[in-house]
């Protein structure tokens, strides 16, 4: 297990290579120039190629590479062209929006999803279970700025402004800047509806699928054996038949984190809020070639590490599951 | 030569993942098996009844139909013209006159409306054929002939599998540059498309490991069958349902990507209609004119509940194993 682990965390370093190197020659590819973009008006070619120098952009891609990959192992992430702030800097002040946003999501995502997995799987064939996967199917059919915006339409406009629109309130002791603003309930009621927004269709998808893993375990033999030996149906339930109904789910839970970033660009740019999402999409459509890879970086190591810990989740979740 | 596999008796049990090999050769059904064996019910008719028995696929394809009718006739029923604006009447309320009302440039909402199932659908649909016909050959090739072969073209899907899919599609539609238009559309096509290819070489490439153990693949080689008149012929038929399901359902994921991605911008841009674009532009002005975001949202939604309806009505009647 830990030659598994071991094995594992050593793959991390070539992927998110990987990753950070398509990713730098994609963008070096794209039409447009961010030192056309910087200068603006005041364009000429000499200051484009002082610029150019300044930030090494006339160098070979590859070299250019080399060169950020150097620099980052010593922990200096480069510096953004437009904004002429470090990179790492930007990415940590707005780290933890992103992450309280998905953390909050996957909450809702699980209070939502395995009650009504469980309901619908026990009750087959009921109303409750017709319920469930019917609004599950909803759920799945919904792409979350949709949902983001009925949401807006009932908090922020139905109910008389109840929840915010837009902008962000930091957790208390969280603030990563000079100023900002704090306060518990202000930070409540920013992360509400972005976390459901971006929750319920993760919910939805993890409806169906435990549903379906739920029934099939609860057909098989040491279920019926478990009942027969008298236990109660509660630990029938949550200890035999959930624990083993979880091993696919959590696969494609993995699978889906690729679609939970997107989501989390999308939710944050309808909210405006103040986390990587927007960071990562404004830093793309500006061509902010230093930006871009701060945020491939750390959106690739997260996706990498999601992925190895969704393994390992399987060992807890059965232990006939051994890796050598 | 060519069917000799049957002719020599070698058709077993069907797979269960419903064939449509009977289905589509009546012709040869009649030389290479005789009259005289009793003939159960093909898998794809039985398929077929399971599939008109579920009242909600039925719901899936009625939706499906209507909206590919629209796309098709939105000329004829858009009462107006998608992108001719009107200064004088913007922000128009639903009426009779609009029914759906207007925007910030006085352009009909309904008509935008009708106009956006064309590039959902046509985004959608061809997006997911484009990675059909890219990874499926993949899959296959690299399932039947397995060693070098198989690890280069895996390895090549690994890399794509290997980024999360919307960094990869929104960094693509930055690379090709979103423009109007038939162009531009074609543009979130490949884009949707390339993060998609992995999806489908895999589950044939799982497929086809299966299948090329089997005593009838064994008795192609035996008898001298080409290899792809093997893989067409024998390996493909019997990996049809999960790549008609994946299909099916993945219509509706590419087409909420494509809206993702018009929500962000990087769709295909104005004047073309799309209803994400329309959505993110009218989101600006909810306060005051709620209705406006709705309805492009409400065709998104409706739209792809549609093809998983489908997809899922497909699924059960195909192959039962996978409920």
């Amino acid at each position: 297990m830990r030659t598994y682990i071991l094995k594992r965390l050593l793959q991390i370093v070539p992927t998110v290579l990987m990753i950070t190197l398509v990713v730098f020659v994609m963008m070096r590819s794209v039409p447009g120039d961010p030192v056309v973009a910087l200068l603006g008006d005041g364009y000429t070619e000499e200051d484009a190629i002082k610029v150019r120098e300044a930030y090494g952009l006339n160098k070979p891609i590859l070299v250019q590479y080399v060169i950020w990959l150097g620099k980052l192992c010593q922990g200096d992430w480069g510096i953004s062209i437009l904004s002429g702030r470090p990179v790492l800097q930007d990415v940590l002040v707005r780290l933890p929006v992103t992450l309280e946003l998905i953390v909050l999501s996957m909450g809702v995502a699980l209070v939502i999803a395995i009650p009504a997995a469980i309901i619908g799987a026990l009750r087959q064939n009921t109303w409750a279970d017709y319920t469930a996967t019917s609004v599950a199917m909803i759920g799945v059919s919904i792409p979350e700025f949709f949902i983001g915006v009925l949401l807006l339409l009932l908090f922020s406009i139905g109910l008389g402004g109840l929840l915010p629109s837009s902008g962000w309130v930091y957790l208390p002791g969280t603030c990563p800047m000079m100023v900002c603003g704090v306060s518990l309930w202000g930070n409540v009621q920013h992360v509400l509806m972005p976390a459901i927004a971006l929750g319920v269709g993760r919910a939805a998808i993890l409806t169906r699928l435990l549903r379906t893993s739920m029934l099939e375990v609860i057909r098989t033999e040491y279920v019926t054996t478990a009942r027969a030996k008298g236990l109660a149906e509660r630990p029938v339930v949550f200890k035999h038949a959930l624990k083993n109904a979880l091993i696919p789910t959590v696969t494609v839970m993995g699978l889906q984190v690729g679609f939970l970033i997107g989501g989390a660009i999308v939710v944050e740019t309808l909210f405006a809020m103040p986390g990587l999402g927007t960071f990562g999409i404004d830093a793309i459509i500006g061509r902010d070639y230093q930006q871009v890879q701060g945020f491939t970086l750390i959106t690739a190591f997260a996706f990498v590490v999601i992925n190895l810990i969704v393994d390992l989740t399987y060992t807890f979740l059965d232990p006939r599951i051994r890796y050598a | 030569m060519a069917d000799s596999g049957e002719s020599f008796g070698m058709r077993t049990r069907p797979i269960s993942g419903g064939s449509t090999r009977e289905a589509e050769l009546p012709g040869v059904t009649g030389v290479a098996w005789p009259a005289s064996v009793e003939r159960s019910e093909s898998p794809l008719a039985q398929g077929l009844r399971r599939f008109r028995r579920s009242a909600t696929a039925l719901v899936g394809v009625a939706i499906v139909v209507a909206l590919i009718l629209v796309a098709l006739f939105a000329d004829v029923l858009a009462p107006r013209s998608p992108i001719a604006s009107d200064q004088t009447r913007t922000f128009q309320r639903p009426s009779w006159d609009y029914p759906l009302g207007t925007d910030q440039l006085g352009r009909d909402m309904l008509s935008r409306v009708i106009h956006g199932s064309r590039i959902s659908l046509a985004v959608g649909v061809s997006s997911v054929l484009l990675a059909l016909f890219v990874g499926v050959p993949c899959g296959m090739i690299a399932g039947f002939y397995g060693g070098r072969v198989d690890t280069l073209v895996m390895r090549a899907m690994d890399v794509i599998l290997a980024f999360p899919i919307y960094l990869l599609a929104i960094i693509l539609m930055v690379m090709f540059t979103p423009t109007a238009g038939l162009i531009g559309t074609m543009k979130v096509t490949a884009a949707i498309a390339i993060v998609r290819i992995p999806i489908y070489a895999r589950l044939v490439r799982g497929s086809v490991l299966s299948i090329k153990e089997k005593e009838y693949i064994e008795a192609c080689h035996a008898l001298g069958v080409r290899d792809p008149w093997i893989l067409l012929r024998h390996v493909l038929p019997n990996c049809l349902a999960p790549i008609i399901v994946t299909t099916t359902l993945g219509i509706a994921t590419s087409i909420i990507v494509e809206a993702t991605l018009s929500f962000l911008g990087l769709g295909t841009q104005p004047p073309t209609p799309s209803w994400g674009w329309d959505l993110k532009a009218n989101v600006a002005f909810i306060q005051a004119n709620a209705w406006l975001s709705l309805f492009p949202g409400l065709a998104i939604f409706v739209t792809v509940l549609g093809f998983n309806l489908f997809g899922d009505g497909l699924r059960d009647a195909l192959d039962p194993r996978l409920k």
